[in-house]
């Protein structure tokens, strides 16, 4: 792990001021966050279904419609705002941590929850940025982190905080904009600017991270190991275009269809989905794997 | 691999834990609950059975119903051998797919249903005619016709006896809901209140109460509409068996007069059932005649010119206002007058001679038998009554950040005349449920209006559509005004002529092609009627609107005339 000393925080104060002023609007579904709120089942749909992939990869006679995937793993919501995520997580059974900087939308997202009694129980919020988890040695089956990493300081150090907060096989889901012509004109230039659905201020282009930026990073990582000679990087292999192997890891378009007024998830390695919102998956590495390349 | 032997192991516990914990929870005397459905009318009863069904998939949401009757009556419900209950809907075959899907259709008793395999459409003032057959649809099971004829009792009892199965809905009848509040704090939940007390706190609320839904109100949803000014008369008809000659009872009947359409529904080889929407003064009338008088008149509307029927119905109504019903005896005489001066032959189908002598209706059938139905002999004891008739169709089917959405009648009502109302409703149910069940999948709260936006975006144009082909029809139908009547004769028998216009109205009618389903989170769609029905509309439209065009100029050239007419007047007096 980090030695204490390193840590570096990824919070950047005038981000976490703006999410502040904006805390009371987050349930408002015809709101500020209306976006997020209409693409929350999207983000759900993708999670569950790609869980239930990996794990029908392992156990082949698990129904492919099993509602009790996510039930009775641990989940941390990274930057979880309001609690948009973290309430849908907790309803499929997952016993939920959501974490953020801002203390205001921590006090929302609390609040909130106690109006369902279905949330009680696996449900939990605090205010805290995810370095300081990793001090306590939590690990999780599952963390997410949906549109935040466009909101931090020193991202590479985000991504390495979020990883090691996984236990081995566990699954990183984050969903974020791609650094594009389209996604400004979309994000920034549209939504902000021109049709002021979304508070002015509330993106910068320049923090924006392409999919193949997320890949090449996970390309390189590997989690720090007692055996560092076994140790293996997240994702091993690309295909001649640079996309990882379904077991690996999986970038998918998330497309706003103005008809509809909904987000759809696009069908894997749809040409152009990417160029704006877009969902990535990646697997932490099992512990046997290391170990077995030790054997070997 | 470690890993995932030792989740499996521990998920079982966990599932059981999830499950109790659901049901402990209450705060101060209000019961929690997932989905609170007012109304325990078909459309409620189904919505319950759609999400009962699915209780394993849903994780167990927790489910009450509400109606204010007695619903052990219903489910005690035990019809004397040959008798039928007056509240009959025609069924379409997405319906009763639907209904089987869910697995209720297995408990409402078939020998009491009826398959429409064919239908007479004629117009009332032309006799502009169409005929279908189920036949002709291309439909996977013909034999099974195109719609079936259910009473609704016997929809009910079915799904009662479905719901009895599935515990985890609970049932609460007897009890009205007499109030509907939110909680008083931000994102608060519907509070609803129930005459013995309780109070329910639902994270949905499903209005499946009818016209007057005291849950659209709750809502604040407005509504569209207006009243028809015309009532339908139900009652139960019995008729002798028809002739082998003529193929079993299983031929719908309906004549469009200028005063609404009568329609006539087969149940069993001689029993039938009537939906006649005419004036409220003819039906209040009608009500207080002897029934032998409401037999005679049915059998005459399906059979005597127009302008002679509008002369008996005219009797009829002062006979009423004088406060003296009209007697059998009068009837029959008027009827018998205006067949001879119609030159109604005594053995053709028209005449209605035999009402008195129904030993004659034995024997080989007269030629024209094919187009009018059995002649009605008595009327059942106790079936006739009335309904007023309205188009209704609310604002949206789901409240702002209320919590509320509505399905069945309580959303729309329309024209019985396409026997749609029930089968739109079922089609709410269909997608209500399978927009709820796919937001529990993605941990979706199901009362947000996120999670039922589907729900709103798929129904309400399809409903739309046809109410308001529904709608059209009927205005197109209530005039004598010569240029629409020859423009919708040719309407009719153009119609008849192209076959896929004619199946498009049959779709209206009742019907619906082979519609596959796709049972695992996926949708029912039936493309044929569909296309078929966008179909039914432009040909209409083409005939409202061709219609409309005349009556615009006929008014011109009127007016032309009239002020030409007053200018001379003026020029007269001056002079
Ligand atoms: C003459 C006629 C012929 C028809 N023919 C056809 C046909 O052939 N095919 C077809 O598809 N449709 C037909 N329809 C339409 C069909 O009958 C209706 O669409 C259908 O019955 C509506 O069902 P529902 O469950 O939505 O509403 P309803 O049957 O009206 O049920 C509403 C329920 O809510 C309950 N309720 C209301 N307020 C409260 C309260 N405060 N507390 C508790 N409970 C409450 C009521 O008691 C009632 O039981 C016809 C209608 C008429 C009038
Ligand atoms: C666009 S919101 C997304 C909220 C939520 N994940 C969702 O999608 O509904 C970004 C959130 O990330 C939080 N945030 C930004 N930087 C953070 C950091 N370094 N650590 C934790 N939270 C952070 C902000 O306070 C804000 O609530």
């Amino acid at each position: 792990m980090f030695p204490t000393s390193l840590i570096r925080s990824t919070v950047n104060p005038a981000e976490i001021a703006h999410f502040s002023r904006l805390s009371a609007l987050w349930w408002d579904e015809h709101g500020e966050f209306s976006f997020l709120h209409k693409m929350n089942p999207v983000r759900m749909q993708f999670i569950r279904e790609k869980i239930l992939e990996i794990a029908r990869d392992e156990q082949p006679d698990l129904s492919g419609n099993n509602p009790d995937i996510l039930n009775g793993l641990d989940v941390l919501d990274v930057g979880c705002g309001g609690g948009l995520l973290s309430e849908s997580l907790a309803r499929l059974g997952a016993r939920t941590l959501g974490i953020d900087a801002s203390e205001s939308n921590v006090a929302i997202a609390r609040h909130h929850s106690t109006l369902d009694p279905r949330l009680s129980q696996n449900l939990s919020y605090r205010h805290t940025p995810a370095e300081s988890l990793l001090s306590e040695h939590k690990q999780f089956d599952v963390v997410c982190s949906m549109e935040v990493l466009e909101h931090v300081d020193n991202p590479a150090l985000f991504l390495s905080t979020c990883a090691e907060l996984l236990k081995p096989s566990g699954h990183l889901f984050l969903s974020t904009i791609s650094r594009t012509p389209l996604a400004y004109l979309l994000t920034i230039f549209l939504a902000e600017k021109v049709l002021g659905k979304v508070a002015d201020g509330t993106h910068t282009w320049s923090k924006y991270i392409k999919p193949s930026e997320l890949i090449e990073f996970f390309h390189k990582y590997r989690s720090p190991s007692q055996h560092p000679e076994a140790s293996r990087p997240w994702i091993t292999r690309l295909y001649g275009d640079g996309v990882p192997t379904r077991t690996e890891a999986e970038v998918r378009g998330l497309v706003f269809n103005p008809l509809q007024a909904g987000w759809m998830l696009a069908p894997r390695g749809a040409w152009g989905a990417t160029e704006c919102n877009y969902i990535f998956w990646a697997r932490k590495p099992a512990l046997e794997s290391a170990l077995d390349s030790i054997k070997s | 691999m470690l890993r995932s032997t030792s989740l499996l192991a521990t998920k079982a516990c966990r599932n059981t834990a999830r499950r109790v914990f659901v049901r402990k929870i209450s705060t101060s005397g209000q019961e929690q609950c997932d989905v609170v459905i007012v109304g325990g009318g078909p459309a409620g009863l189904a919505l319950a059975s759609a999400l009962g069904s699915k209780q394993h998939t849903l994780g167990n949401i927790k489910i009450a119903l509400v109606e204010a009757g007695d619903l052990s009556k219903v489910r005690k419900w035990t019809p004397e051998e040959g008798t039928f209950s007056n509240r009959v809907v025609s069924l379409t075959n997405e319906s009763q797919a639907f209904l089987d899907s869910i697995g209720s259709w297995q408990y409402v008793e078939q020998s009491r249903t009826a398959p429409i395999e064919e239908m007479q459409v004629w117009d009332g003032v032309s006799d502009a005619r169409i005929e279908f057959h189920s036949s002709e649809l291309g439909l996977e099971h013909p034999e099974q016709g195109m719609a079936r004829l259910t009473e609704v009792l016997n929809l009910q009892r079915g799904l009662l006896r479905h719901l009895q199965l599935i515990p985890e809905v609970q049932i609460i009848d007897q009890t009205k809901v007499t109030s509907i509040t939110a909680e008083s704090v931000d994102g608060g939940w519907p509070l609803v209140q129930l005459e013995n007390g309780r109070v329910l706190r639902s994270r949905l609320l499903v209005g499946a109460d009818g016209l007057n839904s005291p849950v659209r109100s709750f809502a604040k949803i407005p509504t569209y509409g207006w009243s028809y000014d015309r009532h339908a008369i139900v009652a139960t008809m019995v008729h002798p068996a028809k002739s082998p000659l003529l193929g079993p009872n299983t031929t719908a009947f309906q004549r469009f007069l200028p005063t609404g359409p009568i329609a006539f529904l087969p149940l069993s080889p001689t029993v039938s059932s009537l939906v006649w929407s005419t004036t409220p003064e003819l039906a209040a009338a009608l009500k207080q005649t002897a029934p032998s008088v409401l037999a005679r008149m049915i059998n005459a509307a399906f059979r005597l010119p127009e302008n002679s029927l509008t002369y008996i119905h005219s009797q009829i109504l002062q006979a009423h206002q004088a406060g003296m019903p009209i007697q059998d005896a009068e009837i029959k005489g008027l009827i018998q007058w205006r067949e001879s001066s119609c030159a109604i032959k005594e053995n053709s189908a028209y005449s209605t001679a035999a009402f008195d002598t129904p030993e004659k209706l034995a024997g080989v059938p007269p030629d024209d038998a094919v187009l009018v139905p059995p002649m009605v002999t008595s009327i059942q004891p106790g079936t006739i009554a009335s309904f007023p008739l309205r188009y209704n169709h609310a604002e949206t089917y789901t409240g702002l950040n209320n919590r509320a959405v509505l399905v069945g009648d309580a959303a729309h009502t329309i024209h019985p005349l396409a026997g749609q109302g029930l089968n739109l409703g079922l089609g709410d149910v269909e997608c209500l449920s399978r927009v709820i069940h796919n937001a529990v999948l993605r941990g979706g709260d199901i009362g947000s209006y996120t999670s039922l936006l589907p729900y709103s975006q798929e129904r309400y144009l399809e409903n739309h559509k046809i109410m308001s082909i529904c709608d059209k029809l009927h205005k197109l139908y209530s005039t004598t005004f010569g240029p629409v009547v020859q423009l919708r004769t040719m309407g009719l028998e153009m119609l008849n002529e192209f076959d896929s216009i004619k199946a498009a109205l049959m779709s209206i009618a009742g019907s619906s092609a082979p519609t596959r389903i796709r049972r695992e989170g996926g949708s029912f769609h039936g493309e044929f009627g569909a296309t078929a029905l966008s179909l039914a509309a432009t040909g209409f439209e083409g005939v409202t609107a061709a219609a409309a065009t005349v009556q615009a100029l006929t008014n011109l050239v009127r007016d032309r005339a009239k002020a030409q007419f007053d200018e001379r007047g003026k020029g007269g007096n001056t002079l």
